[in-house]
């Protein structure tokens, strides 16, 4: 009965839930899915980091390559983040070239990365003007079940930290670089931005980390972004239902919560990682 | 909620002109001092089946940048557009029907998303499509010794530690869009919100005045 | 060259720093235990971890280890096809979509799908097809997409297996599971199951992958580059479906142990 009611009518099954300050999957409107992280599994990549968060999972695969400098910024590195979400994560993505959501999602990722100054490019530059590293961050929808910025956040700060750069020193007589991979060295975070995810349903009732679900029904999304420091880095909301700024208060603080709790769990995951080794 | 006097709040030059294509539905074009879109609306129009949706219209929306093609960040704009417009349009009203917004941007001076903003409102507002409300962009810039300034131009956006866009609608001053670039604390942004619900105000006006011109003209 | 607008846009040029290596890579030792322990001229596999059920949105789905080679699979439908004009009346289509992840090699690819994607895709589907009941699913269409997440060696061979058991997963009706088993051949001996280093450094002997049906004893695929003679060819096949009948019973003890979750046996009492 319950699973036709779900079917037939999906809105109605969740504002009865709703009505009750539950969700169907049994949570609080202020409540996230259980968050697991798993760091540097991938051991072709540089670092990397599996995220899950519910049933929602993401990898973020880091690969650094070198590259000349550009004219105007010298002494500063790239950081190229990209969202794909394949066919394979959901039967609402074809295969073929990234889709819409797809691109918002990269350019959101690079705008956290250039606002929070998660890492300075300048960091990256191995020769002024003429060599600096690239740091390709490939992050992968495995699953979609919604919030994917959020899981996308956490998946590629944890692989930030993971990621451990060869040495690299310049021949000084043929002017070509030597990577020497036994020396490895990581890269330097300042800051640890973490992302919360809210939708509003009929206007009204905000509820955090949505499932795809959720984001279908829903009538507006908006992600905050803040680092250690209590500051914003993002705050996303591309549209739909209008929200005062008591609303927004009232998501920014639970991002805030929401920073510390991720920021400890990376702390704990990559001290438990470095111990093991 | 903090209080912003009006005057502290200052904008560029606008200029409007409705109906100045006449191959689309409704168009118009904006400028913000010397920032200047131009917007086009089709529709409603028949829809390609993949994109029919059974109770509502389907809305896309386009921005064409001055120069080159299309990337990424046009299409994060585009998203912000698009659902922005859905919020303030009645799309029940034309179900399995299409709506096409194409914004071309004919000079990039700063502010770049609240002008498409402002004109993708009045080119909807052209093509005569119901609204629940209407909505318009502004843009905050945060300077290094923390001043904002309302609708920068793109040498003052450089400078700037932190830019905000948001839409706002007329009806409540609420905020539809927002998106940012830079860090800033709680409460510059609780401040960016004020001034924009204040700058609003002046834009909603100018839309009446401009409304109001050319329908004089007209009758 | 036309530029991707799809995508976040790095430098036009960047190498990968594996080309400015200090030192040159090992050279492996073309006789002799392999470097991690296993026996040559032996149908000598990783030892494998797979399970079943792992992608909530999915029809199917099955997450396959082999050493450090680490793949998914999922499968979605049946459903209607897309493509009306090609719909046939009596069977069903069965598309694959095979992809390594950018990061999964030791030099980064590229997100656009490469020829080598889609021969593997091409593969793929040559060795499932005659293994799955399509005249069972008239109009309607079966995706399975791949994506490696590491490349470790014999990429192809195991994704034949994750794709049957993901497959199997979501109850698409097949005439047998379809195994997946692939050796190199190097002056003389050959390494069954090569890992990614061993698979590069045999260059001039040939490389052997197939797939195999094992309750009906039926090969389904076979691919096979490089130079062979007819005795190693033969000698070759025979070697890997002694590997795949070694893959068996690890297979279907994940099917088993998936539906036991799915559908718990009744309890006792």
């Amino acid at each position: 009965m319950a699973a036709g009611f779900k079917t037939a009518e999906p809105l109605e099954y969740h504002r009865s839930f709703l009505k009750e300050n539950c969700r169907p999957d049994g949570r609080e409107l202020s409540e996230f899915r259980t968050t697991t992280l798993n760091i540097g599994s991938i051991t072709t990549a540089d670092g990397s980091a599996l995220v899950k968060m519910g049933n929602t999972t993401i990898i973020c695969g880091i690969k650094a390559e070198l590259a000349n400098p550009t004219v105007d910024a010298p002494g500063k590195g790239y950081i190229v983040p990209n969202v794909d979400l394949p066919p394979l994560c959901s039967s609402r993505f074809r295969p073929g070239p990234p889709g819409e959501q797809a691109q918002a999602a990269s350019q959101f990722i690079a705008d956290v990365i250039e606002s929070s100054e998660v890492i300075e490019t300048e960091d990256l530059c191995i020769d002024r003007g003429k060599l600096c590293w690239v740091l390709y961050c490939d992050i992968m929808c495995l699953d979609y079940d919604g919030n994917i910025l959020d899981a996308a956040v956490v998946a590629l700060l944890a692989a930030l930290r993971n990621t451990q750069l060869p040495e690299v020193t310049v021949n000084k007589e043929t002017s070509t670089p030597e990577v020497n991979f036994e020396k490895r060295h990581r890269l330097h975070i300042h800051k640890h931005p973490v992302g919360t995810s809210f939708c509003v349903f009929d206007d009204s009732v905000l509820i955090v980390d949505p499932t795809a679900e959720e984001e279908s029904l829903s009538t507006a999304q908006l992600t905050v972004v803040t680092d250690e420091d209590d500051r914003l880095c993002s705050l996303h909301k591309p549209g739909g239902s209008s929200m005062s700024g008591e609303k927004l208060q009232e998501c920014i603080n639970r991002a805030t919560a929401r920073q510390r709790e991720i920021q400890k769990l990376i702390e704990k995951v990559t001290h438990s990682v470095t111990t093991a080794q | 909620m903090m209080e912003v006097s009006a005057s502290s709040v200052s904008l560029r030059e606008f200029g409007c002109e409705q109906t100045l294509l006449s191959r689309p539905d409704g168009s118009a074009s904006f400028v913000q001092g010397d920032t200047s879109v131009m917007a086009g609306v089709y529709g409603p129009a028949e829809v390609k089946v993949s994109k029919e949706i059974y109770d509502r219209a389907t809305l896309e929306v386009l921005i064409q940048p001055k120069v080159g093609l299309p990337g990424v960040r046009e299409r994060s704009q585009e998203q912000c557009v698009r659902e922005t417009c859905e919020a303030a349009l009645l799309l029940s009203l034309h179900p399995r029907s299409s709506l096409t917004l194409i914004l071309q941007v004919l000079h990039d001076d700063g502010s770049l998303l609240g002008c498409c903003l402002n004109a993708a409102c009045m080119a909807l507002m052209d093509a005569g499509l119901s609204m629940s409300c209407l909505f318009c962009g502004v843009s905050c810039a945060i300077t290094a010794d923390g001043r904002i300034i309302t609708d920068p131009t793109a040498a003052q956006e450089k400078e700037s530690r932190a830019l905000m866009t948001f839409a706002i609608d007329s009806t409540e001053r609420r905020v539809i869009m927002s998106s940012t670039k830079g860090s800033f604390s709680v409460h510059e942004l609780q401040q960016c919100i004020a001034v924009s619900q204040k700058a609003s105000e002046k834009i909603f006006h100018f839309y009446r005045d401009s409304v109001r011109r050319r329908y004089s003209k007209n009758l | 060259m036309p530029t991707d607008t799809k995508r976040v846009r790095g430098p036009e040029v960047s190498q990968s720093p594996v080309l400015f290596g200090c030192r040159p890579a090992a050279v492996l030792p073309s006789h002799g235990p392999r470097a991690d322990g296993r026996q040559r001229d032996q149908a000598d596999v990783r030892p494998v971890f797979v399970r079943c059920g792992l992608v909530s949105q999915a029809n199917g789905s099955a997450y396959m280890e082999a050493g450090s080679t680490k793949l998914m699979c999922c499968v979605y439908g049946p459903r209607e096809t897309e493509r009306k004009d090609e719909t046939d009346m009596k069977c069903g289509r069965l598309t694959t979509d095979m992809r390594l992840a950018p990061f999964s090699c030791p030099v980064r690819g590229s997100w656009i799908q490469g020829t080598q994607d889609k021969d593997l895709s091409l593969m793929l589907y040559e060795s499932l097809q005659p293994a799955v009941c399509l005249q069972k699913y008239p109009r309607s269409q079966i995706e399975v997409s791949v994506m490696v997440l590491e490349n470790s060696g014999s990429v192809l061979a195991h994704a034949v297996t994750c794709a049957s058991l993901a497959l199997a997963d979501a109850g698409i009706e097949m005439y047998d599971l379809v195994l997946g088993c692939s050796l190199c051949q190097d002056a003389g001996s050959y390494v069954v199951d090569p890992t990614y280093a061993e698979e590069t450094s045999c260059g001039s002997g040939g490389g052997l992958t197939v797939a195999f049906l094992p309750s009906l004893n039926q090969i389904s695929g076979l691919q096979s580059d490089g130079e062979m003679s007819e005795e190693t060819l033969t000698a070759g096949v025979r070697t890997c479906i002694e590997g795949c009948y070694k893959l068996y019973p690890v297979i279907q003890q994940a099917l088993i142990q998936a539906l036991r979750r799915a559908a718990p046996p009744p309890s006792e009492s």
